[in-house]
């Protein structure tokens, strides 16, 4: 922000990163080792000593996570190394493989839903209006709600004769136990989880939507654009940046999630809502099988750090 | 993390255009929260070793012990402190973990350098399960001699006994499990309790007929409550030896026995309450204190979920007879005490078990926590406990067989196992074959690892 106010000339809307982070060096770029030996001591501090932080109580037990994945351990004794039997076992649990169609499910599900929920919402409450504000506000509270606290409140909604159940019953659809139901009960987490991430992706591209060139659009619009037209030709293509971190904060989101299920279903019944981080969960900490547990762990590492580094690299690519 | 730092430049241009200062700090809290899912992404990994807290430690000697409990239901907790605070002979620092935890933590709590001494759980497979790895005291002087439990039961001795003969536990207090009723709520639609098992289906046939759900349960977030009925109808259908050996993989879940089991837990499944997959245990209690329900197959802490004024109304019948030349046997799931290794105060440890287990301290916790748990000391006077305790009591005492429950005469990871299998057969019991194929195989990996 700072560096955008600043050097308005210099870093454009779309370069705020790489040498624009520290102005005092872009303007006199000189060799990296002497504006490094420029650095205040305390500043070196503050960044090592978090970063000590982060190693040790982050990074180290994760990397412990790795090892541990190669043994076979219940928490008591040495841990007995099993080489990659716990990665065979996974190919053969049909719970897994569960787990592993229903994270794909949610990933679409969940960043689709959310997505289109929330562009849809941000373009619609984007206009002046009597009660537009509290509109917004309403829609962006329930992320305010901590995950587990919204499974508890929808599993209350979803209880036989519930508010859904009451809801539905003219429409016909009444009388099904939503969360105890596996066809059902993903889905009826999912409802939940969209429902409280939709307003955090309204905000987000709310404050897309007030980037957004106008002049544009009514140049669009004098040469016979329709509103559609306008919207997806002309207001979208604007949107791309915050697009992009939206993808992003949605896919991440989606493979870490776990309090909601846990909360509402623990991944029952009989393991239908299971994802990879509440089976991950179950085999570590509630059966304390650690090695299982944590090859479990490694495999959503893996495909974490694989989106993650696809996107940065498209990413940067895009900056060129 | 340069695109996360973009769309901050980017975004905070609008608000800032705006003057809306609210929006604004709504994008810092956005950017705050872009930055911490993105290092979050990274923590999903980090469950491994270092995560878990170590939880309690333990009092060094001298300076008092430490009770680490996972008592949760109100009443039993309170007595239980109570218990504690009247403790004369050193201070004791009760520390209270849910359940869930507690399970998972336990390993931790007893490998840890200072445990805390004395620790609640359960007798039976996973407190033999710490002795055969050497984190347990052995407290075989309180079953000898005058010790505390030198006249408990031998059920009992021979239940808190680990595999290299030593006493390792201290029984407390027990419960049993049968099919409760209401007596009004019978004498309302004119049944009695049954003797035989097809006496058994006439009831719920019969009950059914007039409009009320023969049975209630609550499989949902409590899916181990599906055991309760495939317990007792293997202890039925096959006895108690089979069953313990079942659990122990000494047979398999494809077995006919088994099968035979399945076919009678078929033959009730149209009796249960059709919701029972969405309630946990406590809220399947709420249609059979209505009356919607009529029978619940439930241990005795039923009692802690049914209205005070109904307490009196509360009756209960042994799961009927199937097959008469099968030794009776009743499941009494056994709480209590076992202490660590690794105390700094081995005699001030026995000395506060001594005290949990002598006839006074149960007498007085059973009273406060008005529960229907069961001493384990012969010596507590329980002829002013209520009928339905007394009853509970000579039914353990009558009965060949004592099982305690699923998990705990196996694991937990096999009770996982029959969770999955059972709460699928009683959604979908035309699958039987393949689910008791899928169990055997479940199991297999538990047996093995």
């Amino acid at each position: 922000m700072t560096v955008l106010e600043r050097t308005p000339g210099r870093s454009g809307p779309r370069s705020g990163s790489g040498a624009g982070s520290d102005p005092a060096a872009a303007r006199r770029p000189g060799p990296r080792l002497r504006a490094a030996r420029r650095v205040p001591p305390l500043v070196w501090a503050f960044l090592l000593v978090p970063l000590a932080v982060e190693m040790f109580w982050v990074f180290w037990p994760a990397l412990n996570s790795f090892s541990l994945s190669f043994t076979r351990w219940r928490g008591v004794g040495p841990a007995e190394p099993v080489g990659w039997a716990n990665y065979q076992r996974m190919l053969d649990d049909p719970v897994f493989a569960t787990a592993l169609v229903n994270n794909v499910v949610w990933v679409v599900g969940f960043g689709g839903l959310s997505v289109a929920g929330g562009l849809a919402l941000a373009v619609a409450l984007n206009r002046p209006g009597r009660g537009v504000g509290v509109y917004r506000s309403a829609i962006y509270l329930p992320m305010v709600i901590s995950l587990a606290v919204t499974g508890l409140f929808w599993r209350v909604l979803y209880q036989p004769d519930g508010l859904v159940d009451r809801v539905l019953t003219p429409v016909g659809l009444g009388g099904t136990a939503w969360l105890a139901n596996p066809d059902t009960a993903l889905y009826a987490v999912l409802v939940a989880a969209v429902w409280r991430q939709v307003g955090y992706i309204m905000v987000l591209y709310l404050a897309g939507l007030k980037g957004v060139d106008a002049s544009l659009e009514e140049a669009a619009a004098v040469d016979g654009a329709n509103a559609w037209q306008r919207f997806w030709r002309i207001v979208v293509p604007q949107l791309r940046g915050v697009s992009t971190v939206v993808f992003a904060v949605t896919v991440i989101d989606s493979l870490r999630t776990f309090d909601i299920v846990w909360a509402m279903t623990r991944g029952g019944p009989y393991n239908q809502t299971q994802l990879l981080s509440t089976y991950m969960f179950q085999q570590s900490f509630s059966l304390v099988d650690l090695g299982y547990g944590s090859a479990l762990a490694v495999v959503i590492f893996l495909l974490a750090i694989g989106f993650i580094i696809t996107y940065l690299v498209r990413q940067a690519r895009a900056e060129d | 993390m340069s695109p996360i730092r973009t769309a901050h430049a980017r975004t905070s241009r609008g608000p800032a255009a705006l003057a809306a200062p609210s929006r604004r700090s709504f994008l810092v809290a956005v950017a705050a929260g872009l930055g911490s899912s993105a290092v979050l992404s990274g923590c999903v990994g980090s469950g491994g070793t270092e995560s878990a807290p170590a939880g309690g430690g333990g009092a060094s000697g001298g300076g008092g012990l430490v009770l680490q409990n996972s008592i949760q239901d109100e009443g039993p907790k309170a007595a239980l402190t109570t218990l504690v605070e009247e403790y004369t002979a050193e201070p004791v620092t009760m520390n209270s973990v849910a359940t869930e935890q507690f399970r998972a933590q336990l390993s931790t709590y007893l490998t840890s350098p200072n445990p805390p001494d004395v620790i609640s759980w359960y007798a039976g497979s996973v407190a033999n399960t710490y002795a055969d790895q050497g984190l347990l005291l052995d407290v075989s002087d309180l079953w000898t001699g005058d010790g505390a439990c030198a006249s408990f039961p031998p059920a009992l001795k021979a239940l808190s006994t680990s595999g290299d003969d030593a006493q390792i536990f201290v029984p407390t207090n027990y419960y049993w499990w049968s099919i409760f009723y209401k007596k009004s709520a019978f004498e309302k639609w004119g049944v009695t309790p049954p003797e035989t098992w097809d006496e058994f289906i006439a009831l719920c046939e019969d009950l059914q007929g007039q409009g009320v759900i023969p049975l209630t349960n609550g499989i949902g977030t409590t899916p181990w409550m599906a055991s309760g009925w495939f317990d007792y109808l293997d202890l039925r259908v096959n006895g108690a030896q089979y069953h313990r050996e079942l659990l122990a993989g000494e047979h398999a879940f494809t077995d006919p026995e088994v099968v035979a089991v399945m076919d009678r837990y078929a033959e009730i499944l149209p009796f249960f309450h059709p919701d029972q997959a969405s309630w946990d245990n406590q809220q399947a209690a709420v249609p059979f204190v209505q009356d919607e329900a009529a029978m619940y197959l439930i241990g005795a802490f039923l009692t802690n979920y049914v209205p005070e004024d109904q307490l009196d109304d509360l009756d209960f019948f042994s799961v009927p007879v199937i097959d008469p030349s099968i030794p009776s046997a009743e499941e009494a799931p056994t709480d209590g005490f076992f202490a660590s290794a690794g105390t700094a105060d081995p005699e001030g440890t026995k000395a506060f078990l001594s005290y949990l287990a002598s006839a006074e301290s149960q007498a007085q916790w059973i009273a406060e926590s008005g529960s229907a748990n069961l001493p384990t000391n012969p010596d507590v006077d329980t002829s002013g406990f209520s009928p339905l305790v007394q009853k509970g009591i000579a039914l353990l005492a009558g009965t060949e067989e004592i099982t305690q429950f699923f998990n705990r005469d196996s694991s937990d990871a096999l009770q996982t196992t029959a969770d999955t299998a059972l709460t699928q057969f009683i959604a979908n019991p035309g699958d039987v074959q393949q689910i008791l194929e899928q169990w055997q195989q479940a199991a297999e990996a538990v047996w093995s690892s």
